[in-house]
C-alpha cells in the first residue's frame, strides 16, 4: 500500500508541482539556494515521469552539459540514491536489490539505485550515458539498468592521458555519442543551442569559483556537509542550465551574507578540515555534529574543487572532452595529490579526513598514499573507512572514537 | 594532587589512581551488561586499595567506549590518546603502541613526547580482538588465560584461514572434530590474529621500540607470534590492561 502511494505521488505532476512551489516559498528567505534545489528535484522527477523530453540517465561524472546540449531530460540515479539514504529509505532499496541478486560487493549507491529502479520509483530512461573515468562500478550498473529498461547505453570511454591524443580520441567519441543520441531520440547537435549551454556552464563555473573563494574565509561560512549534499547534487545535475546558474548565484548570495555577518558554521572554529573523496555518508549520522562539537569544521571538500577551464562555446564537444580529461582523478595518483595539496594550502586546513567509501575503489586505493604525502607536509590525515549509502555499515561508537582521536591529534 | 583515570571497555573496566603522578592503586573489573555498575565497582575498588574517598580525587578522566557514560568524569579523552600517553609513561622511548582490547585493535604511532602522530584501527569486524579470542576459547573449552601457555606447547603448524569470528569458530570446531590438538589450533589462531595486526601495522610507518597494551597483551602466544612477524622485540608492561586508564589519569 505505502510503496504504491509513494510511486503514485512521484508520478503525480500535481503533487510535484505543489511540492516544488512549497519548497521555493519555504526557503525564499532563509536559504534561497536550498529552495531552488528542492524545486529542481521535484521538477526533475515530474518531468522525468511525464517524459516531456527524452529522459537520459547519466552517471555523476558525465558532464550534465551533454543532456542539455542535446535537449534531453537529465536524470542521475546516483544523486537520487544519496537522497534516498538521507531520507532513510536506502536500506530498503539496498535490501530489495540484494534480494534480486545484486552482489553485496557492488557499491551501495548502485545497489540502492537498482532497488529503487526495480521498485518503480525512478523515471524510465530512453537512453543511458555514463563514463568510464573515476567510478569503476558505474558502467556495470548503467549497463545493467539499460538491460532492465530495454534501452541503449552509451559508455564514454575516457582515456588515461590528458594529452592531444587523448583529447582527439574523446572528442571523436563525443561526436559518435551525438550520432547515437540523434538516432535514438531525433535530437541532433545544434551548434547554437550547444554554444548557449556551454556559455551558461562557463558563467556558472565563474560563480562557483567565487563561492569557493568566499569559502577560504575564517570562520568557515559554509558547511562541508551541505556542500556535499544538495550543492554537489546541483553541481552534477545542472551545469549548463539556467536553473544551475540561478542556484549557484543564490548560493553565492547566502554565503556572501554569512561572510558579511562574520557568521561561521560553528560557534567557535578551532580546526579547519578538508574532506577528501566525493562523498560523505548520506544516511542519518552524527559525523559532522561530532566534529562541530570538537570545534572542527569541514571548510572545503575535494568534491567541489573546480578543476576544468572555461569551455569554448564554438567547439562544444572539444570543450566537453577537455573538461572530462582535466578531472584530477584521471591519470596517475600524482594529479589527485597535487590538487589536494593545492586545496589544503588554499583553504588553510589543519587536517584532512579521507572518507573511504567501500564501493569507491579508485578513491580508497590512493588514500594511504595521500595520507603519507599530507603527513610529510604537516597535515594530519584520517582515513575514515565507511559506507556512504548503507547505514548497516555505520557504527557511531567506532566513528566517534576515530574522529575524536584525530581531533585530539590536531590539538 | 590525586587524580584518577577510568577506562570503560567492552569486556573490562579499569581505574588507575595517581598521586603526584605516581600510581597509588588500580582495579580491573568485568564490564558486563551494566556499565554503571562496572563504573562504580572499579572506582570503588581502586579507592579502597588506595585508602581514599571519592572526595579526595581532584579530577577523573574517562576513556574507552563507555567514556561518555561516566557521570563523574571531569573530561573524556579517547583510548587512542590514553594508550599513547600511558605507554609513553611506562616506556618513554616507545614509538609504536599496539593495543589489543576487547572489541578493537589499534596501532598507534607516537612522537618522543608521547603525542599521537597517526593511528590505524581494525574495521568493524571482531577479528584480532579480545572478543575473538574469548569466543575461540569457548569453542575449545579452554580457559582464556591458558591459551598463551598452550600455544607455546604446540607441535604442528595449523593455518586458520577464516577471520570472521563466526566462521573461525566453525573452522575450529571442524579441526577439533578432525582430531587436531587444541594446542596446535590455539597457535594457529594466534598466528592468524597476529597476521591481521601485522597488516594493520604495515599501514603506518612503524618505528621501534614497540609497546603492547590491552588485555590481549597478557597472552604470551599472541605476543610471541607478533614478535616473529614484526621481527622485533615487543615491550609488554607489567599490567598491560591498565595502560589506557593510566593514560587517562595522566590527562587529568
Amino acid at each position: 500500500m505505502v510503496p504504491k502511494l509513494i510511486r503514485g505521488l512521484l508520478r503525480s505532476g500535481f503533487a510535484m508541482e505543489l511540492a516544488k512551489g512549497g519548497a521555493r516559498w519555504s526557503y525564499r528567505r532563509e536559504n534561497r539556494a536550498f529552495g531552488l534545489w528542492l524545486h529542481f528535484l521535484f521538477d526533475n522527477m515530474k518531468k522525468g515521469f511525464r517524459k516531456e523530453r527524452p529522459v537520459a540517465w547519466i552517471s555523476a561524472f558525465t558532464p550534465s552539459e551533454i543532456p542539455y546540449v542535446f535537449d534531453l531530460h537529465p536524470f542521475l540515479p546516483e544523486v537520487v540514491a544519496c537522497l534516498a539514504a538521507h531520507v532513510g529509505v536506502s536500506e530498503h532499496a539496498i535490501s530489495a536489490a540484494e534480494q534480486s541478486l545484486y552482489s553485496t560487493d557492488l557499491c551501495s549507491f548502485y545497489r540502492c539505485g537498482a532497488g529503487l529502479a526495480l521498485g518503480g520509483y525512478l523515471p524510465k530512461p530512453d537512453l543511458i550515458i555514463s563514463t568510464s573515468h573515476l567510478c569503476d562500478g558505474a558502467h556495470r550498473f548503467f549497463h545493467n539498468m539499460s538491460q532492465l529498461f530495454g534501452c541503449d547505453h552509451y559508455l564514454i570511454d575516457v582515456p588515461y592521458g590528458n594529452d592531444g591524443r587523448g583529447r582527439t580520441y574523446l572528442t571523436d567519441e563525443l561526436h559518435d555519442l551525438g550520432d547515437f543520441i540523434g538516432k535514438r531520440t531525433g535530437h541532433h547537435l545544434d551548434g547554437e543551442r550547444a554554444a548557449g549551454v556551454l556559455e551558461l556552464s562557463n558563467r556558472t563555473r565563474q560563480v562557483m569559483l567565487e563561492i569557493n573563494e568566499l569559502r577560504r574565509r575564517a570562520p568557515s561560512p559554509f558547511s562541508g556537509s551541505e556542500a556535499m549534499s544538495y550543492v554537489l547534487g546541483m553541481n552534477f545535475s545542472t551545469l549548463g542550465s539556467q536553473l544551475g546558474l540561478a542556484f549557484f548565484r543564490a548560493l553565492h548570495g547566502v554565503i556572501q551574507g554569512r561572510v558579511n555577518r562574520v557568521e561561521g558554521v560553528i560557534e567557535e572554529e578551532k580546526y579547519r578540515l578538508l574532506w577528501l573523496h566525493h562523498i560523505k555518508p548520506y544516511y542519518p549520522n552524527t559525523i559532522f555534529d561530532i566534529l562541530g562539537g570538537l570545534g572542527a569544521v569541514v571548510s572545503f571538500e575535494e568534491a567541489n574543487h573546480i578543476y576544468w577551464e572555461p569551455m569554448d562555446p564554438k567547439h562544444p564537444l572539444e570543450g566537453l572532452a577537455s573538461k572530462i580529461l582535466s578531472n584530477f582523478g584521471c591519470g596517475p595518483i600524482e594529479h589527485r595529490i597535487e590538487a589536494i595539496l593545492e586545496m589544503a594550502g588554499k583553504y588553510r586546513v589543519n587536517g584532512a579526513i579521507h572518507f573511504s567509501h567501500w564501493g569507491c575503489r579508485q578513491s580508497c586505493g590512493g588514500s594511504h598514499m595521500i595520507r603519507d604525502v599530507m603527513r610529510e607536509r604537516g597535515i594530519p590525515t584520517l582515513v575514515l573507512d565507511g559506507d556512504g549509502a548503507d547505514i548497516r555499515n555505520y557504527s557511531e561508537g567506532q566513528t566517534r572514537t576515530r574522529l575524536e582521536a584525530f581531533i585530539e591529534m590536531l590539538g | 594532587m590525586i587524580v584518577s583515570g577510568i577506562d570503560i571497555g567492552s569486556l573490562s573496566s579499569e581505574t588507575v589512581i595517581l598521586k603526584d603522578g605516581e600510581i597509588m592503586s588500580y582495579s580491573i573489573v568485568p564490564t558486563g551488561a551494566d556499565t554503571q555498575r562496572a563504573v562504580s565497582a572499579c572506582m570503588q575498588e581502586a579507592l579502597e586499595r588506595a585508602g581514599l574517598k571519592f572526595e579526595d580525587l581532584s579530577a577523573t578522566v574517562a576513556t574507552g567506549y563507555g567514556r561518555i557514560g561516566v557521570p563523574f568524569a571531569t573530561k573524556t579523552v579517547t583510548e587512542i590518546t590514553c594508550h599513547a600517553r600511558g605507554a609513553h609513561r611506562l616506556l618513554p622511548s616507545t614509538r609504536t603502541v599496539i593495543d589489543m582490547g576487547g572489541q578493537d585493535s589499534k596501532v598507534i604511532s607516537i612522537d618522543p613526547e608521547g603525542r599521537v602522530l597517526d593511528f590505524v584501527m581494525n574495521d568493524k569486524c571482531a577479528a584480532g580482538t579480545g572478543r575473538f579470542l574469548e569466543v575461540m576459547a569457548g569453542a575449545l573449552e579452554v580457559d582464556l588465560v591458558e591459551m598463551g601457555e598452550r600455544s607455546a606447547r604446540a607441535k604442528n603448524g595449523i593455518v586458520i584461514s577464516s577471520m570472521c569470528t563466526v566462521f573461525a569458530e566453525s573452522e575450529v570446531i571442524s579441526l577439533i572434530a578432525g582430531g587436531c590438538s587444541k594446542n596446535d589450533i590455539i597457535r594457529g589462531l594466534h598466528e592468524a590474529i597476529s597476521k591481521r595486526i601485522f597488516t594493520m601495522a604495515g599501514k603506518l610507518r612503524m618505528e621501534r621500540p614497540i609497546t603492547m597494551t590491552g588485555g590481549v597483551a597478557k597472552n604470551r602466544g599472541i605476543v610471541d607470534a607478533l614478535r616473529r612477524l614484526l621481527k622485533s622485540e615487543i615491550h609488554v608492561p607489567e599490567e598491560p590492561q591498565i595502560v589506557g586508564a593510566l593514560g587517562a589519569a595522566l590527562s587529568a
